[in-house]
């Protein structure tokens, strides 16, 4: 296959886009509609992506690589899935100061964690021998590859986000949100609903992290860093909260603006990129977060959390 | 202590509940059964508080709730919803961000009768809420979303309502109206109803028993019709 059109940043930086907007998606259940911001996004995406190298890398596997590999993915995922377990549970009876501080908490333990046991992550000093489930040639045409599946994933993360959101599922995490003791005296488990919600929500986001460490082949705790939540955080907000639609266009607004626009299309001195480009990416971030939340609190798209102000559900 | 008293549908005794550890409740005593039971008092005198209680939203400091004979006291509200206790809240009744029709089937439904067959049976209790079903409940007027409040804890068929001052704040009309509506919940569907009010006037007109409550206590528990202005106005400290 011949990809000689295709910039390799160009696949690097559509895969970032692709997994913020995964991370967005899910972000989108939490917090546009049970109203659960989750500050833990890269808590989840981290454990989910060291669950799956660690066991993909450090285990004798007496099968296959391709068996050891869809094995650890699960894996990755299930760890993921079981964390946003105990955190909903932890935090699922507190007001919002208490989310913030329990899932931000639950972000720092896991850096804290895989720095410090170095035996399983490799510490500060990173974890190599990630690779593809297969081998069709280049690096470039794998990689390319592997951006085509992960945003099959993420198209089916939009599918089922979009089922939610018209489905009773997604008008009781509405309720859930608005008025959580008007929904538990008619007859709502809140407490039940908000634990599955952060289970599966996690166990995606921890896909979408084993994902991305396979491409990035090399885990590193700089992954584990807070710019991961932001990004998804602006990429929602930006789109707006309320849309299905609203992480997908943020996401190509913030990380598309960023990771493929500026790093490959305007020429800035080479010295910038490393250093100061990432620090104004972060700074860049959260003053549009300040600034969309004070000017259009529902996103470029929003204007109502529903499509319109008068609907009938009737057809009328 | 328990079955004493097994014709009741509801049976509370020694209920203490507060906030915080601080109490508001101080031993509650109530036996309700196919009637209307009215609970009258100042405001701050506890009504509010009573009826969350009921509802299992509030936790019990100490005391033990019936329903049918069946120990409720430790459930959680979406259990006790599911039992046949509906909640009328006194405010914040409505999901604004749902429209009036999601709003009157988000509730869990005991029974088998269709969703259609209830949606018209509340659209016929109050037939100005038909014209309304698509619009978002936050953008309903005061009266409106009371309606939509107390139409979605009947979508449940529940056979007690706890109804929070349904009408506080409202036209005199729309109360009469109301209160009209409460007498007819009653008895075309067999429903008890615990309302809790202000309005001592227009409640001792619809309710079998009442029930003064003063600074967190029963300040007197007997037939609506034996009430005399001298014992309310003592209960209400005036
Ligand atoms: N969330 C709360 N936290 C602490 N105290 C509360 C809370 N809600 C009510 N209280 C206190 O409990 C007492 C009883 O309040 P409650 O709301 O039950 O009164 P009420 O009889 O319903 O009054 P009203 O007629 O004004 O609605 C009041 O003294 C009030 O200040
Ligand atoms: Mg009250």
């Amino acid at each position: 296959m011949n990809l000689d059109w295709l910039d390799a940043f160009l696949i690097s930086g559509l895969f970032s886009v692709v997994i913020i907007i995964g991370l967005g998606l899910l972000l989108h259940l939490q917090l546009g509609l049970a109203r659960i911001a989750n500050f833990g996004v890269v808590g989840f995406f981290g454990i989910g992506m060291y669950a799956f190298g660690v066991m993909f890398v450090k285990v004798d596997w007496p099968f296959s690589e391709v068996w050891a590999f869809f094995i650890s993915l699960a894996f990755g995922t299930l760890v993921a899935g079981l964390s946003g377990l105990l955190v909903g549970w932890l935090i699922a009876d507190l007001d919002e100061d208490g989310v913030l501080v329990g899932t931000l908490g639950f972000a720092t333990a896991v850096l804290i964690l895989a720095t410090t046991e170095q035996d399983l992550t490799g510490g500060a000093l990173g974890l190599g021998g990630l690779k593809f489930p297969y081998d069709i040639g280049s690096v470039k045409a794998n990689e390319f590859l592997w951006l085509i599946i992960v945003t099959t994933v993420v198209a089916l993360i939009l599918l089922y986000v979009g089922r939610v959101h018209r489905s009773p599922y997604g008008r009781l995490l509405i309720a859930v949100g608005a008025n959580e003791p008007l929904a538990r005296s008619l007859g709502k488990p809140a407490f039940r609903t908000k634990l599955w919600l952060f289970a599966v929500g996690s166990a995606g986001m921890g896909l979408l992290g084993a994902l991305f460490g396979v491409m990035v082949r090399f885990l590193d705790i700089s992954n584990l860093g807070i710019d991961v939540t932001l990004a998804a955080m602006v990429a929602l907000v930006l789109g707006g909260t309320a849309r299905v639609w609203g992480a997908v266009i943020g996401g190509f607004l913030t990380i598309g603006l960023f990771e493929i626009v500026v790093q490959s299309y305007i020429p800035f001195p080479q010295g910038w990129y490393g250093q100061a480009i990432p620090v104004v990416r972060q700074m860049v971030f959260g003053a549009t977060l300040i600034v969309v939340l004070l000017f259009r609190p529902l996103g470029i798209l929003g204007d109502m959390r529903r499509d319109k102000l008068m609907r009938s559900m009737h057809g009328g | 202590m328990s079955e004493a008293n097994g014709s009741a549908m509801l049976e509370v005794h020694g209920l203490r509940s507060g906030y915080h550890g601080v109490e508001v409740l101080k031993g509650i005593d109530l036996d309700v059964g196919a009637e209307v039971f009215a609970v009258l008092g100042a405001n701050g005198a506890g009504k509010t508080t009573l009826l969350a209680t009921l509802a299992r939203l509030i936790p019990l400091m100490a005391g033990t709730i019936h329903f049918h004979g069946e120990d409720v006291t430790r459930l959680p509200a979406f259990e006790t919803a599911a039992r046949g206790i509906g909640y009328v809240p006194q405010e914040k009744g409505v999901f604004p961000e749902l429209t009036v029709s999601e709003n009157l089937t988000i509730g869990g439904m005991i029974g088998r009768r269709s969703r259609e067959d209830r949606i018209a049976e509340v659209f016929e209790l109050f037939p100005d809420l038909a014209a309304l079903q698509g619009q978002l409940a936050g953008t309903l007027s005061g009266g409106e979303s009371r309606m939509v409040a107390c139409c979605r804890a009947l979508m449940q068929d529940p056979q007690l309502l706890l109804l929070d001052e349904p009408t506080a704040g409202l036209s005199p009309l729309y109360v009469d109206m109301f209160f009209e509506k409460i007498t007819e919940i009653h008895q075309t569907k067999g429903v008890s109803i615990i309302l809790a009010e202000q309005n001592a006037t227009k409640a001792l007109e619809v309710a079998d028993q009442v029930m003064v409550l003063s600074l967190g206590e029963a300040f007197a528990v007997m037939d609506a019709a034996q009430l005399t202005t001298d014992q309310l106005k003592e209960g209400y400290r005036i």
